[in-house]
């Protein structure tokens, strides 16, 4: 149980995947200047992670381990992570309307966040067992979530605040992203 | 090599079969009108609707979240295509139309530096905001012209953007883009309604102007001959052309940079030559008017500022109709102004020129005697605007002393005090309230108490110190039932039916300086009181646009009506009620002043009719307001002095009805209208660049 704990601490905070592990920039900073929109995203991405990750170790251990073809796994990885995506938009638009008009418009984007890509091969890389790669992908995307919603927090009182000209826009939410970073190094040495 | 392939190309085929099952046992039924009214939009997700792209766009119009017109970029052919699919009429929408709001381009303007990077304004804009001097002056390195989506702007020969009107559907992609905010989506309704702020070029004779003329293009347009487009420009701000052509007192002239040369270009000359090449022409120019809204309201005085305010409301497509009391519409102009100055028939086609742009007017119906603002409401306009004028107006009419009270239980001071000077019994509500007058105002609360008050209430915009009252002095009035407020003002009334119940003032924190022309605070606190009657000691009455308290509607229940100030004349200190302290306190000291007002008034309306907020923009250039001005002109092109006004001779005027000044012939206009240097903030023409 204190594994586990430990992982989820060391996965949200120390090594958080988009402050410390600079996975997933992209949507980082192109869907937090709101916060409902952070949030929208932030779901969408923790539902996605840890399905990806849990079908991902199966084909790595069901398929990719015996057939020794563990060097195709970043495209395998893709496929199953793309084909996963429009499954869940499919299924979410069937199943759970009220879900995909929430999410709706941030799952497709997902696709191309390397985070989801990202946290599958960390699992693998770590030699995970499947419990493991659950608890750590559903807490690496917490992690996004969180470092979206305080970036969305914070960009949100930009247009009240009084920001140079030169800096005005993308520079300014960049040097945030660089402080965050830096604050989120201070949890080092938390999992010992 | 075999396993590889066969691994991925299984997985893949896994991957598609079950994409392909999944979308059969997942499938959703989509609105096929959905697919249709996105068919039928141009496609080119410009976002001008406000949503991110066509399909969604499509969505919420099947949906009706947005109307069938909202396709900016599709135009009249488009919003009928997506109505006939969902079976709607639409509305018709005047079409709104980029334009490039800098007139010098970075060959002809003064630069900091020469630019020699990235071939974007985006990036240039980068460098210390572009090349050149002028804070909002195009870059010219031509981003607009690169995102429009319909190809509708070009690079002109003069290193300015330039819009193709017939193509430009105003899906304001380029407006969104340039980094200086110098596009901006216009339509006539548009420059009717706009107040000059610190984002435009404009020129001191523009903002200096009371009716705010685009006098550049005035003058742009009379030199190369298109004399009613010229005059098209001046009716966009001001209806009454003729008459200003001839009365105006022209501040424009006073502020034009020619000055600092040689002598301004007369400007009110060629006012005044195109608005009688009109006439002469027998043919009156045809002017845009707005989609009809159908909406009533009711206009109350037929002078300069309730006729520009009824006109100005009918080219916005609205049905407005004036109410005056003297037999004829022109209100002062026709009642004071000499005919050698100002010929009758000349006013006369002015006002006909205002009516024919659909205004009803009904004459010899005076405000508080054959109607009252209740009616009005009752009868269904839904606004009321107060254009009356003041003291001299009533004086005009020849009644002494005027008692009338437009607006239900509101006296003026000075002809209530002509009134009880001559031993008129003037009756008097039980709560009475006295807006400033300094200690006249004391008499005439004493007076009023006499007269049956039990309670007065005098508000004085200053402080108790500047009133040079003392603690003990304003404890005794107030053992006398005569209660003092300082820092206050009148800010807006609310009756029942015919009846003043309600009076709304604000008060400034105390402590702060409330000298003219100083930084005014906009902390107020407001109070309202029950009232009967309202005196004020001021010469007229403000502006006052009355309309329905909302929401409260039904067959029996009594009409509850309100006031609405218009936001004010740009020039004016005003930080709060009716009044502002640098405002006349009579009436308007020249009719372009008045005309100034009653645009604003319509405007005011218009926002009002729209559900907006009724506030000017926030960058409206004011008094306290720093533009940008050069004070030193060089490099002059060599022109003609100031052409002088052909007048009447001497011995030929004693026929005071014969018209003193002939005005300019067309040769004189030509040399005159060159003589402008069509200025911006900073730039204007200069032989160097020329």
């Amino acid at each position: 149980m204190g594994d586990y704990l430990l992982l989820i601490v060391s996965a949200i905070l120390v090594s958080n995947i988009v402050l410390a592990r600079y996975l997933g920039n992209c949507p980082f900073l192109g869907v937090s200047q709101k916060m409902d929109t952070a949030v929208g995203m932030g779901m969408a991405v923790i539902f996605v992670v840890t399905l990806a990750g849990m079908i991902t170790w199966v084909v790595q251990y069901a398929i990719l381990n015996p057939l020794g073809l563990e060097y195709l796994r970043t495209i395998a990885f893709i496929l199953v992570i793309a084909s996963l995506v429009q499954l869940v938009e499919m299924f979410l638009q069937k199943s759970v309307p009220a879900l995909y008009k929430a999410l709706g418009i941030f799952l497709p984007l997902i696709t191309t966040n390397c985070a989801v890509l990202g946290i599958a091969i960390i699992n693998i890389q770590e030699e995970f067992n499947f419990m493991q790669t659950v608890v750590f992908s559903f807490a690496s995307a917490v992690g996004f979530s969180l470092a979206m919603v305080l970036l969305a927090s914070l960009r949100e009182r930009f247009p009240t605040a009084r920001i140079p000209s030169a800096f005005a826009g993308m520079p300014i939410a960049m040097i945030t992203v660089g402080l965050l970073a830096l604050a989120f190094l201070g949890f080092t040495g938390l999992t010992g | 090599m075999l396993a590889a392939g066969l691994a991925i190309g299984g997985l893949g085929l896994l991957a598609g079969v079950g994409l392909a099952v999944a979308s059969r046992v997942f499938y959703v039924y989509v609105d096929p009108q959905i697919i249709e009214v996105e068919e039928a939009l141009p496609g080119a997700n410009c976002g001008g609707c406000g949503l991110p792209g066509c399909s969604s766009a499509a969505q919420a119009i099947v949906v009706g979240h947005l109307a069938p017109n909202a396709c900016v970029g599709g135009g009249a052919d488009v919003h009928e295509k997506v109505a006939e699919i969902l079976g709607v009429e639409v509305e018709l929408k005047e079409p709104e139309i980029a334009q490039i709001g800098c007139r010098y381009s970075v060959a002809r303007a003064d630069i900091k530096y020469l630019y020699e990077g990235v071939n974007d304004c985006r990036a240039a804009m980068l460098l210390h905001g572009g090349a050149k001097e002028c804070p909002i002056g195009c870059i010219g390195l031509g981003s607009c012209i690169s995102v429009c989506p319909f190809g509708a702007l070009s690079m002109g020969d003069d290193g300015l953007p330039l819009v193709h009107e017939n193509i430009c559907t105003g899906c304001g992609t380029c407006v969104r883009t340039c980094p200086k905010g110098i596009i901006s989506l216009t339509s006539v309704s548009n420059r009717i309604l706009g107040e000059f702020t610190t984002d435009e070029c404009t020129a001191p004779c523009q903002r200096t102007c009371p009716a705010g003329i685009n006098i550049p293009e005035q003058l742009q347009q009379t030199a190369m001959g298109n004399y009613l487009e010229a005059l098209r420009v001046i009716k966009e701000r001001n209806p009454l052309p003729l008459v200003c052509g001839r009365i105006c007192p022209h501040p424009c002239e006073f502020e034009c940079r020619r000055n600092l040369e040689d002598e301004p270009v007369a400007i009110n000359y060629l006012k005044r030559f195109v608005a009688d090449y009109e006439r002469e022409s027998g043919q009156r120019l045809e002017l845009f008017k707005a989609p009809e809204t159908g909406r009533r309201m009711a206009v109350v005085g037929g002078g300069a500022e309730g006729l520009t305010a009824a006109c100005f409301l009918a080219r916005l497509g609205h049905s407005p109709t004036i109410f005056e009391a003297m037999p004829k519409l022109g209100g002062l102009l026709r009642a004071v102004i000499p005919e050698s100055r100002l010929p009758r028939d000349v006013l006369d086609w002015d006002i006909e020129g205002i009516l024919e742009m659909g205004v009803e007017a009904q004459t010899g119906k005076a405000l508080g005697k054959d109607f009252t603002v209740a009616s009005l409401l009752q009868e269904g306009y839904e606004t009321v605007l107060l254009a009356t004028g003041g003291w001299d107006a009533m004086l005009m009419r020849g009644q002494e002393p005027n008692l009338d009270q437009a607006v239900p239980g509101l006296y003026l001071l000075l002809p209530l005090s002509l009134a009880w000077a001559q031993g008129m019994d003037v009756p008097m509500g039980e709560r009475v309230v006295i807006a400033g007058g300094g200690d006249m105002a004391l008499d005439a609360a004493k007076k009023c108490m006499q007269s049956g008050a039990e309670q007065v209430t005098v508000l004085y915009r200053r402080s108790q110190q500047e009133v040079g009252l003392t603690d003990s002095e304003v404890a005794q009035l107030s053992d006398q039932s005569i209660v003092l407020h300082f820092r206050a003002t009148l800010f807006q009334f609310k009756g029942v039916d015919d009846q003043l119940t309600q009076l709304v003032y604000r008060q400034t924190a105390s402590g702060n300086g409330s000298q003219a022309g100083g930084s005014v605070s906009r902390r107020f606190k407001e109070t309202a009181i029950a009232v009967d009657t309202v005196i004020t000691a001021s010469g007229r009455l403000p502006e006052m646009i009355f309309v329905k308290v909302p929401g409260l509607e039904g067959e029996d229940t009594p009409l509850l009506w309100q006031t609405i100030s218009p936001y004010h004349q740009p020039t004016t200190i005003r930080p709060e009620g009716l009044f502002a302290t640098t405002e006349p306190m009579s009436d308007y000291r020249a009719a372009v002043e008045a005309i100034g007002a009653g645009r604003r008034s319509a405007s005011s309306i218009h926002l009002y009719l729209s559900g907006k907020q009724v506030v000017p923009p926030e960058n409206m250039i004011t008094a306290q307001t720093e533009v940008l001005d050069v004070s030193q002109i060089v490099e002059l092109l060599p022109v003609g002095p100031r052409q002088k006004m052909p007048e009447r001779p001497a011995t030929e005027r004693i026929d005071p009805s014969l018209e003193v000044e002939l005005g300019l012939t067309e040769e004189m206009v030509r040399n005159e209208a060159v003589r402008c240097l069509n200025c911006g903030l900073i730039c204007y023409v200069r032989s160097k660049y020329h």
